[in-house]
């Protein structure tokens, strides 16, 4: 038998039971699109991620930080410690081979008094020159990012005059805002305050990271240690001259001595790979998930066929009793299912598109609709579900695979049937 | 046959094949216990012949009618069917066997979804026989069958003896050796059996088409030229009709 005249055969037998073969076929569509829209969305997830860990990062940077670094603000870091870094603790990092340059960072929690709008910030003392080398998102929209700046100049971030990203803006270049910084200082609590004057304001940056952020406030480092009178500071921020991970490896190492174990040095590049892994797992546990509901449309599709092979013994008997082969009735069932899958495979496409998109749009919108704070919109980036050629294309032969491995049984009973045991059948 | 026909049957469609057993048996498992079905059946059957295989039920006659329609192999003995034994035949090769066989039978086997000449095509596509042709061939049969305004009816639009002859057409369509017919008359009532079986005869008259009939009904087995009567798996009489 012709390979067309079995599909149609096929066909016409799928035809004539609609209802059921419909039904078979929306459990497989659902399977499908459960696999497009999550992995689709993931896939979106994780290009945006990885373009603002980018931003964020630096990829040819390392941040020295005493104690337990990034672990720490994870929570549960048992923080050792009495150990500051000081503020020439550069010179000695700037001395070990392939370290290009470096920037020490001050980390203050202040109120920032916009003529009467006040909002809490994290103030970061730095070299305004050597971060901007350090840092290409380091770049001023509005006014310029002084190269010898006054004590009083003040950098923020884009978030800080624009807070809700909706046109209410509380502070523009040239403003005064007034500083109010409560802490201890030799053993007594203080409340100091001075009054500084935006030069800057940072393009939007997005994301999160180590680098510059949207709700940054940046003030010189030499001022910084005067207004807070200390010299102590929360990190470094060291820029590398090679990517070679072996020599990263050693210059981490060596900066680790360096300060007797005391400090953490964190390779942000390091972290976007452990990041992309833990999307990786995530991608497979969705993906795992949907493939469930996949293999639970096939045992639909293995259900339906052996009914269908119970109502259709005589059928083969008459078939076989006309001299069709064994393989042929094989591939009549192989075929049926296949079709299911395939049908299925395709509304599953159009229906995972459909749903990724919504996903995609719903998170996208969360920002302007109210349901998270203000403050934290920029922190979501749109997310595009990504609708690969691989993964259409994995999706209907994952359909079609299913399909056909359920099937394979009810299939191989119908071709092993004796005509003349068939042809009895009532 | 009619001269508008599109396709014209060859005097090659319609050479009859030879059939010849000996010593047949066959047994059947009815659980535990063997039952022999036929017991050393022995008989070969001529081009042309019209032969009506008759006798009670359970006297072996669909069985050995299994035996001859290659749907079945024999437990001893041997069945030559042109010229091939089936016993030493594999699934396939059975299979293709059957290709050159009719079967009419008694519930008319039609596919209830297929229209009248989607059945009589069925043995051709299986063949793999070109749906142009095939088409033709079958339209060109349903024709001979009288059938020729109804080809796009299902069988459930049809009436029996409608249905009886599809049936016909559709064993008839691939020039087979011969036609088996298993009771062919029995679901229908007995003017319309008394159609199917002059249109049998006809066909054996006048297309020389080889026809083993079962039938356990005495009067349709008469019409036969050549009547072999089974009882408890043997052949009680087997006797020419003049």
């Amino acid at each position: 038998m012709r390979s067309s005249d079995v599909l149609g055969y096929s066909f016409s037998a799928i035809r004539l039971r609609k209802m059921r073969a419909g039904l078979t076929t929306l459990g497989v569509a659902i399977g499908i699109a459960a696999i497009v829209a999550l992995l689709s969305f993931t896939a979106g997830l994780q290009v945006t991620m990885t373009d603002q860990f980018e931003e964020g990062f630096g990829s040819d940077t390392l941040t020295v930080s005493s104690g337990g670094g990034i672990f720490d603000m994870l929570g549960g870091g048992s923080g050792d410690s009495d150990f500051s870094l000081l503020l020439n603790d550069t010179d000695a990092i700037n001395s070990i081979e392939h370290v290009e340059s470096t920037v020490a960072t001050m980390t203050k929690t202040i109120q920032a008094n916009f003529s009467g709008n006040v909002v809490p910030a994290s103030l970061s003392g730095i070299n305004f020159t050597a971060y901007t080398s350090m840092y290409t998102t380091f770049i001023a929209e509005v006014g310029s990012i002084p190269e010898s700046p006054n004590d009083t100049d003040v950098i923020i971030g884009s978030l800080i005059a624009n807070p809700w990203d909706n046109g209410t803006i509380i502070a523009e270049v040239g403003d005064e805002v007034s500083i109010v910084w409560t802490g201890r200082v030799n053993g007594s609590i203080v409340q100091t305050n001075y009054t500084g004057t935006v030069v800057a304001i940072l393009e939007e940056i997005g994301g999160f990271g180590f680098g510059p952020s949207d709700m940054g406030f940046y003030i010189p480092i030499d001022w910084a240690v005067k207004f807070f009178d200390t010299d102590e500071i929360a990190s470094i921020t060291v820029k590398m001259d090679t990517e070679e991970q072996d020599e990263i490896d050693a210059l981490i190492e060596e900066i680790e001595d360096l300060f007797e174990g005391l400090v953490t040095v964190t390779q942000p590049a390091a972290l976007l790979g452990m990041m992309e892994d833990m999307l990786g797992i995530l991608n497979i546990f969705l993906a795992g998930i949907a493939g469930i509901s996949l293999i639970v449309a096939g045992v639909g599709i293995m259900n339906i066929m052996i009914v269908s092979l119970i109502e259709r013994t005589r059928e083969i008997g008459i078939l076989k009793g006309m001299g069709m082969h064994g393989r042929t009735v094989l591939g009549i069932f192989l075929s049926e299912a296949m079709m299911i899958g395939f049908l299925g495979g395709i509304f599953g496409i159009v229906a995972g598109v459909f749903m990724g998109n919504l996903i995609g749009g719903i998170t996208s919108n969360l920002g302007d609709s109210g349901i998270m704070p203000p403050g934290s919109p920029a922190n979501i980036p749109p997310i595009t579900p990504i609708f690969s050629f691989e993964l259409l294309t994995f999706a209907i032969v994952f359909g079609v695979g299913v399909a056909v491995i359920f099937g394979l049984y009810p299939a191989w009973r119908a071709s092993k049937l004796k005509p003349v045991d068939a042809l009895r059948f009532e | 046959m009619t001269a508008t026909l599109e396709y014209t049957m060859e005097s090659e469609d319609f050479i009859p094949k030879v059939i010849e057993i000996k010593n047949l048996t066959k047994l059947y498992m009815m659980g535990e216990v063997p039952v022999a079905a036929l017991r050393g059946v022995s008989l070969s059957v001529n081009k042309g012949e019209f032969i009506a295989v008759i006798g009670p039920s359970g006297s072996g006659k669909s069985t050995l009618l299994n035996m001859i329609g290659a749907l079945d192999r024999p437990t001893s003995g041997t069945v030559l069917v042109n010229g091939t034994d089936i016993s030493t035949l594999t699934d396939n090769q059975l299979a293709d066997l059957r290709q050159s066989v009719g079967f009419v039978y008694q519930t008319f086997n039609l596919i209830s979804r297929l229209d009248a000449i989607g059945n009589v095509e069925l043995p051709l596509s299986i063949a793999g026989v070109r749906k142009k042709l095939r088409r033709s061939k079958a339209e060109v049969m349903l024709k001979i069958v009288g059938l020729g305004d109804r080809i796009h009816h299902k069988p459930s639009e049809l009436s029996g003896g409608e249905r009886q002859r599809v049936a016909v057409a559709r064993a008839l369509v691939n020039n087979p050796a011969f036609i088996i017919m298993d009771e062919p008359t029995g679901n229908l009532d007995t003017k319309t059996g008394l159609e199917i079986m002059e249109f049998a005869k006809k066909l054996n008259r006048e297309q020389g088409i080889t026809l083993i009939i079962v039938t356990h009904d005495l009067e349709i087995g008469s019409q036969a030229r050549r009547t072999i009567r089974l009882r408890d798996g043997q052949i009680e009489s087997d006797e020419v009709n003049y």
